[in-house]
């Protein structure tokens, strides 16, 4: 179930099979040319790879302030994890449709907010330059508590007589943050952002939900692999379009078994 | 430092439950208050729409959850149908998979398997597939076995896809009981079959019921592989709302909403149930607590 649409993908890819069902035959490598020379190639890659770059960015670093401001008692502690948890835990595709009417930009709410504070309303949906900031955006609101989730974990996890230490040696306190609070974190941290990484590869329910599959600015790999093969028809090329998106997912997960391995090593030998 | 660390979470706080909070609020009115263009924040119970023009008010009213039960223009089913299309694919898929995976997690976790490392590899791989690089091949598979469009189909897929989340958290849970305790029930004479029934299975209750939760929700939630295998008969209520965007009465935002509380309604809820497993959850059982 897992292992042969993988191997009938690779071998789709050699072929010039199409969704309406016409005799199928090898092409050889012909699918990836086309695909390597396809301009709107490079740009679902590089639309992809900015939507990775900037919503783990984004959401690493908010998710890490949130858990330093909630890591003490802080009055009614679980109620506000568990409100802030929530997003993360709902469906993505249907949040997201949601989110259309809050960034309308004649009647939905957000662009009225803006206005009663005289702020400009620019038009989230429709205007080039934002709409992948408006999914980068809805991605950031539903992803920041699960850094913030990690981030606490590596936060309570750090031993309170280092910090007693520190303070009998007057570290200063961002001299504390810098040599004792972020390097103890960071294993987690990179756990969190390989995670987020391999998830915000993925990206396709938000932009489905948001611009539709086939906008230029917005087109992820997986929104162009839902274009080719069930708008084009072209199955082969889709295929083909698989295994490239494939290459790159394995690789990161390849990274993530490995780093999970040294973690396991490295506490098991802290509590050796 | 505490009035800084309460301008980092109030602000937050504020702006992460907005859009949930006006969701609930979008569910209780009628068509026009939804895409007025002055935005309505204040429920009230009067009758009758002679409001000022730039009132905040808005008259409540459970009229889009009534509606619910009656197919939006355009469309030849009611949101019930579809709501009962997740919950079957969404309860037998996860059944499968915490069955299945309890017993694989118990393989991996008690005996030594060559190659231990590279299957719990292997098995985790398939949950770093996005589902529209491989589904490609499942869809001509469907098709030659009749599979597509079938709520089999879903279930199948799902079971498949949530074992991989399902055997990593449950070789955590099973990782955690002690060995003494069936080495204990076979030296009493037990076979091994029947140490897993009535030392393991009691034991992993719990792990088996989060498990069982995280599963259900992926896929409750699950919209790639739901929308391009089943965009006919059993569609799910993800594909359902997708499919109402372009409405030709306009999209019906009210029973949106209202639909979409009933919808996330029971994830909450979970969430709230299984918040000391959260992370557990999130991180393939890679981080315990």
């Amino acid at each position: 179930m897992n292992l042969f649409p993988l191997l009938f993908n690779v071998y789709l890819s050699f072929t010039n099979a199409d969704l309406s069902g016409g005799p199928v035959q090898l092409v050889g490598a012909r699918n990836y040319t086309v695909l390597f020379s396809q301009a709107k190639y490079a740009n679902a890659l590089t639309t992809t790879a900015l939507f990775v770059l900037l919503s783990v960015s984004i959401e690493l670093v908010l998710g890490f302030v949130l858990a330093l401001a909630l890591r003490d008692r802080v009055p009614g502690k679980p109620v506000v994890l568990t409100l802030l948890l929530v997003p993360m835990m709902l469906c993505p595709v249907v949040l997201s449709l949601f989110w259309n009417l809050i960034l309308n930009g004649h009647y939905g709410v957000l662009n009225q907010l803006l206005s009663t504070l005289h702020l400009p309303q620019p038009q989230w949906l429709t205007d080039d330059d934002l709409k992948l900031v408006s999914i980068l955006l809805v991605d950031v609101w539903m992803w920041t508590p699960f850094m913030m989730l990690i981030s606490l974990a590596g936060l309570n996890a750090i031993p309170k007589h280092i910090y007693e230490a520190a303070e009998i040696d007057r570290a200063g306190r961002f001299m504390v943050f810098r040599t004792i609070t972020l390097p103890m974190c960071a294993p987690l941290l990179g756990l969190a952002v390989l995670l987020r990484a391999t998830d915000a590869l993925k990206q396709f329910d938000l932009v489905m939900a948001i611009t539709g599959p086939n906008d230029a600015t917005t087109q992820t790999l997986s929104a162009r692999i839902y274009q080719v093969v069930f708008r084009d028809y072209k199955v082969g090329l889709g295929a083909a379009y698989g295994v490239v998106v494939l290459v790159a997912v394995i690789a990161v997960a390849t990274i993530f078994v490995r780093y999970i391995d040294t973690l396991n090593r490295r506490t098991g030998k802290a509590q050796a | 430092m505490r009035l800084a660390r309460a301008l980092v979470i109030v602000p937050y706080l504020v702006l992460a439950t907005l859009p949930l909070g006006w969701l609930a609020l979008t569910s209780f009115k009628s068509y026009e208050d939804t895409i007025s263009a002055h935005a309505k924040f204040v429920p009230g119970t009067e009758a009758g729409g002679a409001r000022a023009e730039g009132s905040v008010k808005f008259t409540a009213t459970v009229d889009a959850y009534r509606k619910l039960s009656q197919p939006v223009a355009g469309t030849t089913r009611d949101f019930y149908h579809y709501l009962g299309n997740s919950v079957l694919i969404g309860l037998l898929s996860t059944l499968a998979a915490v069955c299945l995976a309890t017993l694989c997690a118990y393989g991996f976790s008690r005996f030594r398997i060559p190659g231990t490392k590279d299957w719990l590899f292997f098995v985790l791989s398939t949950r770093f597939l996005p589902p529209l690089a491989v589904v490609v091949p499942v869809l001509i598979m469907y098709r030659r076995f009749g599979l597509e469009n079938t709520h089999l189909g879903l279930i199948l897929l799902y079971t498949s896809f949530n074992l991989s989340l399902a055997v990593w958290l449950m070789k955590g849970f099973i990782d955690e009981i002690p060995r003494a305790f069936e080495e204990a029930a076979l030296v009493d004479g037990y076979q091994r079959p029947a140490a897993f029934l009535r030392i393991i299975v009691p034991q992993a209750a719990t792990g088996m019921a989060v498990t069982a939760v995280f599963c259900l929700i992926s896929s409750w939630n699950e919209f790639g592989f739901a929308m391009t295998l089943n965009n006919y008969e059993a569609k799910t209520v993800p594909v359902y709302f997708a499919g109402l965007q372009g409405n030709i009465d306009g999209v019906p935002w009210p029973q949106i909403a209202a639909g979409m509380m009933i919808f996330v309604a029971p994830i909450v809820l979970f969430t709230v149930l299984v918040r000391k497993h959260l992370l557990r959850g999130v991180t393939f059982g890679t981080i315990k607590q």
